[in-house]
């Protein structure tokens, strides 16, 4: 059974996997980036306090394998607390705790490493603090972000595999699923490879070229 | 007139500041010389109202600000009436030099912004640039679109920090050139510098910092017949930097 075969055969599993991977990475995307440039707002506006928490976050994440995590939740905080979650909801929860501190901690950085020169510099020239916001800071804060939130988002939809461990009916498990029933792994996964990379190479290439395109030099010299 | 009375600071614990007051007139160049580390770019930082001093007072033109400031009176807003540029990190990196003079006047809707930044771009000779970005541009081009973003909204006061430190002898030569022209707008500068040649020539009030103090004040004559010690020992130094050169 050929490549086009497999997939005319299967594919009303593979939409519905595609599907629930689709739905995982916007909720996770959509989770992280808007709790995520919330805390980082915070973070960087109250730099020695909420700050603070953010960057411990943010640390003890970093020393925690995102499998752990899944099956941390998944598993043994279920039975602690004695409840039963969906394993939808496990994976958005886990998948979208770490991309919030990820985004949270590159505006924080990105709030902290602002040069307030350029804040000064619209400050004598009569800018209001919405005007410098508007016009100064979110621009050139964007630029700075873009790409490394989008590197981020792209890494955030190929976790979305980690998924298929705690069940969740997403392309990765479906893949397996068909796998397992007509033994073809060269095509299945190859065909998934193809797939991922058909995706994420356009987004991180848009990532690379908006970091050459936007990156501006900050120093001046 | 531009001044300030009594002005105290502290950073960290220690007096950088000791009661300092200096005046800057619409129309007159005064200059701020002194040592590294004798408060001249904090008196300036201060007198732009961009930080506040533990005590003493402001006054442009009829405005006054007195510090402590009392937190239930607002104050009204010094700029762009009063302006400052700086050495480094001044112009907006996401636009052109043309996008960053027109911005406060597009903001403040201006009539006559067109005719308004053609004249800036021919008196300060950027037509060649000013559609280059922050970073396509040369140092001595980038301070020139700086002080022409400030003249922009037509400042009373222009305050100035050592804006030529950081370029060559071509470019710190063709900035100065510019800024000779000012005074005939009527604008107040008050400028930190080193170039002593150009304030010999320029400068109509000249003030000489030492250890966060006002130690000389008064016209060009100071830079022949200096009174104070420092002062003295200050200028004996940029003429041994220039018996040693030539």
């Amino acid at each position: 059974m050929s490549l086009f075969e497999i997939i005319g055969k299967y594919h009303v599993a593979f939409v519905s996997g595609l599907a629930v991977t689709v739905k995982l990475a916007l909720v996770v995307w959509t989770v992280g980036l808007s709790i995520g440039f919330l805390l980082g707002i915070v973070g960087g506006t109250y730099a020695k306090t909420f700050g603070r928490v953010i960057a411990l976050g943010s640390f003890l994440l970093s020393g925690m394998p995102l499998l752990v995590l899944l099956y941390w939740l998944y598993y043994p905080m279920q039975v602690m607390l004695n409840v039963v979650i969906d394993p939808f909801i496990t994976a958005c929860v886990a998948l979208g705790i770490v991309n919030a501190f990820g985004v949270a901690e590159a505006v924080r950085n990105a709030l902290g490493d602002f040069p307030t020169q350029y804040t000064m510099a619209a400050k004598v020239v009569g800018l209001t603090a919405r005007e410098t916001l508007i016009h100064v800071k979110a621009p050139i804060l964007l630029r700075q972000l873009l790409p490394l939130l989008l590197t981020l988002q792209v890494t955030m939809l190929q976790a979305t595999l980690f998924a298929s461990l705690i069940s969740v009916e997403e392309l990765f498990k479906v893949a397996q699923r068909i796998n397992s029933m007509i033994y073809k792994p060269i095509e299945i996964y190859s065909a998934l490879g193809i797939f991922f990379l058909l995706v994420c190479l356009p987004l991180n290439g848009l990532a690379l070229w908006l970091k050459v395109r936007f990156t501006r030099n900050l120093s001046e010299s | 007139m531009l001044r300030c009375s009594n002005i105290v600071k502290h950073y960290r614990g220690s007096r950088v500041l000791h009661n300092v007051s200096i005046s800057v007139k619409p129309g007159e160049m005064t200059a701020l010389i002194g040592p590294s580390g004798a408060g001249k770019s904090t008196v300036l930082r201060i007198l732009a109202c961009l930080e506040a001093p533990e005590s003493g007072t402001i006054a442009i033109d009829d405005d006054e600000y007195c510090y402590p400031a009392d937190p239930g009176t607002p104050a009204p807003q010094p700029w762009p009436r009063l302006t400052a540029v700086f050495q480094q990190l001044f112009l907006w990196p996401h636009m052109t030099l043309r996008e960053n003079i027109t911005l406060p006047l597009r903001l403040r809707q201006i009539p006559d912004i067109d005719k308004r930044v053609r004249a800036l771009i021919e008196r300060f000779d950027m037509s060649e640039f000013i559609d280059r970005y922050p970073n396509q541009v040369s140092g001595g081009q980038r301070q020139r679109a700086a002080i022409a973003r400030a003249l922009a909204l037509k400042p009373v006061y222009l305050l100035l920090d050592e804006i030529t430190s950081a370029l060559d002898v071509e470019q710190a030569a063709a900035i100065i050139k510019h800024l000779d022209s000012l005074k005939a707008d009527n604008i107040g500068i008050l400028m930190i510098t080193h170039y002593l040649g150009f304030l010999q020539r320029s400068a109509d009030q000249i003030i000489f910092m030492e250890d966060g103090k006002v130690a000389e004040n008064g016209g060009r004559e100071i830079l022949v017949n200096p009174k104070s010690s420092g002062m003295q020992r200050f200028l004996s130094s940029f003429n041994e930097i220039e018996s040693t050169i030539s």
